[in-house]
């Protein structure tokens, strides 16, 4: 007992002092513990809430910035920016001013702007302004008029 | 317009397996199956029509089933119920959601 109390003299009365600073501090602790549940509930609750319910909020590579090494998202990226590397995401959209050089794998994939590389997806939209080239191993695919593809493709 | 003017046209009925080389000088509708090499102005391909073998034309529309070689100088068209497997050459390509491609995709002028 004489390690929690801070006077040295120990007495039936300071005792029961520091017993109760004990149970106030583990009670603190409790409320601290309690606090950071609900904090992480929240953001959960703000990362699944946008204005599309079960869509969380995408990750962006903006216009100009390039980025190089490698992604893993399971959610949406959105390229506007160019990415050098490899890249595994749930729903990847390279924009019309986005480049993307390496390797890519996500489920959705929507290339308005330039990808060079290996690329595994399961639905492949290609943009009438794309230069696509590379292996591309793909479910279903759309390629819109215009759109410039050269390479390998393989319908899985 | 094919039914208008059939002149320089080739049509493949369903059914119908045609071998050889063909020169087309208009459109050739494929419902087919043709073996060997196909030339066409525009080769239309049909849902029921299959085409082995090496398949030249400007345009050529595929609903149908395309193998080996597809090579096409103004555009090429695969439609939701279209596959086109092997060497596919295109200066312009589409590809409706549904379609089938597999193989080695050539943009012949792709610094246009």
């Amino acid at each position: 007992m004489s390690i929690f109390s801070k006077n040295s003299t120990p007495d039936s009365n300071e005792d029961k002092i520091a017993d109760e600073q004990v149970e106030n501090y583990s009670e603190a602790a409790a409320v601290e513990e309690s606090v950071a549940v609900s904090t992480s509930s929240y953001e959960v609750a703000r990362n699944e809430a946008p204005s599309r319910p079960g869509i969380s909020k995408p990750s962006i590579i903006s216009e100009g910035f390039t980025f190089e090494g490698t992604i893993t998202s399971d959610g949406v990226l959105n390229i506007a920016g160019t990415v050098r590397g490899k890249i595994t995401a749930k729903s990847v959209l390279i924009d019309a001013s986005g480049q993307v050089d390496g390797e890519l794998n996500s489920d959705q994939l929507v290339i308005k702007g330039q990808l060079k590389g290996e690329v595994n997806c399961e639905d492949l939209n290609v943009g009438p302004l794309a230069h696509v080239d590379g292996t591309i191993s793909y479910k279903y695919i759309h390629i819109q008029r215009g759109g410039k593809v050269s390479g390998k493709f393989i319908k899985n | 317009m094919a039914e208008v003017n059939q002149q320089g046209c080739l049509f493949v009925g369903e059914g119908v397996v045609l071998k050889g080389n063909f020169e087309v000088p208009d459109i050739a509708s494929i419902s087919g199956v043709v073996e060997g090499e196909l030339t066409a102005k525009q080769i239309l391909i049909e849902a029921t029509g299959v085409v082995h073998g090496k398949l030249s034309g400007e345009t050529i529309d595929i609903r149908g089933e395309a193998n080996e070689f597809v090579s096409s100088t103004r555009s090429l068209i695969i439609r939701s119920t279209g596959k086109a497997t092997g060497s596919i050459h295109y200066s312009e390509i589409e590809i409706e959601k549904g379609g089938h491609l597999h193989g080695d995709l050539h943009n012949l002028n792709p610094h246009s």
